[in-house]
């Protein structure tokens, strides 16, 4: 028995004494990712392998999640108090984990001469602390089948184009046949607040962000427009797309124009058909998304100078900024002009300087606390006036009300 | 009747056309029911981009042990409900039945804290523990001893013999229709489960495979690549149809076979 105990003992100590050796100068950051599944993990690992050589001691520890569960992962990891030390947020997500105090100031752990898109890093600051760091940023243009322009003899869309020469080629595309649409542009939350931007009278909100003002008569005649390219039969219904997702829909062929982000590039880079993209057709003025990915230190974390080191390496250093572009993995929110020669370079489509030039007109979507339920709420409403159950005006009525309520 | 079988079957069928479908044929205008050329590209694909060997072994081994877990638990709770007499017998299965009006995505959470402060994330143990108290399984079983006549335990009890006797050697042998029966539904929950282990199970060695199958689609910023979702749809069904062919006769067979009569 007394051999068994010392036994025992022995092995105790054993582990015991090696458990200080490998934790003492070895710090594990734990990162928690959306953009790089399914398809960018290599990539990933490119960049993660350059800063561990820089770093010594320090290993990152990835995990990934489909986008469409991401964030109720991490927000499950974040109330049961197992947070990531360091994981991304979109935009429009920043605003509720920093309003919840989830997120550590790193203003003072930044090197600071890490060249970021001003507008960019403003964008992750709150109440003047710097609670992320931009990541990434995209956008969305018209991307077109020139094949199908030609087929019906209409000219290539321009910088000058407004919505009405759209909905004229689009409807000389349509009548090509009965299985070809003019145009996809989706009706749905994103695509609302930028259309209302583009009519220039519609806002979300009054200034002082006190009521909502999404039934203005501006905004009532934007979300008509959206609607009124479906009822003319130049953009498939819901039943007619059966299931088939509109990047699906233009890659078969069958639409001639798609409203869409420029992440697509690379998936329609296997088309059959000549494409291109032109910045979008203005209403009143232009507008275009600025969708931006940002990268934050968990407000739990136990490694904040490790965490904050890899926040900054993995948003500024030159490799992550190189596999980025190269490899078509969105792009890095930093202002070098020469990390974006190589990226005007590559073909299709031709027009990449569009991507550019919508950025001179960018728009954020409006952000309050309870983002989530802002979206589901005019997201559920325009679906109910897409499918012609209410008008317009009541369901931006509706909205208003609900949007009343989620700001108080 | 004829029409029924084919609308149950036509989804299947079309799983299995679009996985052996190469990438550029899945979106054609007019679909081929029969792949031309037919390809098993998904299938290879399938395998190098999920580790296709190790998730079928974790949803196998957590479907298989939790399975079995979960027969001995119910069972013998359900033989303490039934064929003891205790003291507020009633009263506390009332409020175990209780628990199956809680929907379990509110659990989710309470339980992944749990699990976590048990240090059991990412671990094969958070997939199966949670698994091996069901309370549907409890009824199920309760109520299948409730129909057994008390003849043969009175009888066994006059020759000596003990409760983990009775419940080994009588009980049990008698019930495996309902065992069977709770097995299937067992196997089934724990093989499609997703929520739960979307929560506890994320590194890719504990990933079950309607997880993983998840990461496959590519969500609104790519084009998924169905013919590879439906190969994966496909490994995940085989398993279930197998286990329904083998149990099926445990459907059809008889309810109870007691010797005595009425």
């Amino acid at each position: 028995m007394s051999r068994k105990i010392s036994l025992v003992l022995m092995l105790l100590v054993l582990v015991v004494s090696m458990v200080p050796l490998s934790a003492q100068d070895d710090v594990t950051v734990r990162y928690f990712t959306f953009s790089a599944a399914p398809d960018h993990l290599e990539d990933l690992d490119t960049i993660i392998a350059a800063f561990e050589a820089e770093n010594e001691g320090i290993t990152i520890e990835v995990s990934t999640a489909p986008f469409a569960d991401y964030f109720t992962l991490l927000q499950a990891d974040v109330v049961s108090g197992d947070a990531p030390d360091v994981f991304e947020l979109n935009y429009e997500s920043f605003v509720t984990y920093a309003a919840n105090d989830t997120l550590l100031n790193i203003s003072d752990m930044l090197t600071g001469d890490a060249p970021y898109y001003p507008r960019a890093l403003e964008a992750f600051q709150y109440n003047d602390e710097q609670l992320a760091l931009p990541e990434t940023f995209s956008t969305v243009l018209l991307f077109y089948n020139a094949d199908l322009f030609d087929e019906a003899g209409v000219d290539y869309p321009t910088a000058e184009w407004t919505w009405d020469d759209a909905v004229t080629a689009a409807t000389a595309i349509t009548a090509l046949g009965d299985d070809t649409w003019g145009i996809f542009s989706p009706v749905q939350f994103w695509e609302f607040y930028k259309k209302a931007a583009q009519n220039g009278e519609c806002e979300f909100f009054n200034e002082d962000m006190t009521e909502s003002t999404i039934n203005s008569e501006a905004c009532v005649s934007t979300l008509e427009t959206m609607i009124s390219f479906m009822d003319s039969g130049l953009m498939p219904t819901q039943a007619e797309l059966s299931g088939v997702s509109d990047s699906e829909l233009f890659m078969s062929g069958k639409v001639g124009m798609l409203v869409t982000g420029i992440w697509m590039f690379g998936a329609f880079a296997e088309a059959d058909f000549a494409w291109d993209v032109e910045i979008e057709p203005a209403m009143n003025q232009h507008a275009h998304h600025f969708f931006a990915n940002g990268v934050a230190v968990s407000a739990s974390t136990s490694n904040a100078e490790a965490s904050a080191k890899w926040a900054e390496f993995l948003t500024a250093s030159e490799v992550a900024a190189n596999v980025r572009v190269e490899t078509g993995w969105e792009l890095p929110a930093l202002d070098q002009p020469e990390y974006f020669e190589s990226y005007l370079m590559q073909s299709p489509p031709e027009n990449r300087e569009a991507v550019f030039m919508a950025l001179e007109s960018p728009v954020t979507p409006p952000v309050i606390e309870r983002q989530n339920e802002m979206q589901d709420t005019v997201n559920g409403l325009i679906t109910q006036a897409v499918d012609g159950e209410i008008t317009a005006q009541e369901a931006l009525d509706q909205a208003k009300e609900a949007l009343d309520g989620l700001i108080q | 009747m004829v029409i029924l079988i084919i609308i149950m079957i036509a989804p299947f069928l079309w799983m299995l056309s679009t996985s052996l479908k190469s990438q550029e044929y899945i979106l054609q205008a007019t679909p081929q029911l029969i792949p031309d050329p037919m390809t098993t590209e998904s299938y290879t694909q399938l395998a190098e981009r999920i580790d296709l060997a190790r998730t079928f072994f974790n949803s196998m081994f957590v479907a298989v042990v939790g399975t079995i877990g979960q027969l001995v638990v119910s069972a013998m709770a359900a033989y303490a409900f039934s064929r003891m007499e205790w003291r507020g017998r009633n009263t506390v299965f009332t409020l175990y039945l209780m628990t199956m009006m809680i929907p379990s995505v509110v659990l989710v959470i309470p339980q992944f804290i749990l699990v976590r402060s048990l240090g059991w994330v990412n671990s094969y143990q958070s997939l199966i523990v949670p698994a091996l108290f069901s309370a549907f399984g409890t009824f199920l079983l309760r109520q299948s001893f409730l129909g057994l006549p008390k003849d043969f335990e009175e009888a066994a009890f006059i020759d000596g013999a003990n409760h983990f006797t009775i419940f080994w050697r009588i009980i049990l042998p008698l019930s495996k229709p309902a065992l069977a029966t709770l097995a299937v539904f067992s196997f089934m929950g724990l093989w499609n489960a997703y929520l739960w282990p979307l929560f506890s199970a994320r590194k890719p060695d504990v990933m079950t495979l309607p997880v993983a199958l998840a990461t496959l689609q590519a969500g609104p910023r790519a084009l998924t690549e169905w013919n590879m979702v439906m190969a994966g749809a496909v490994v995940t069904v085989l398993p279930i149809l197998i286990m329904y062919l083998l149990a099926q006769r445990w459907f059809v067979s008889g309810i109870v076979s007691s010797g005595i009569k009425g």
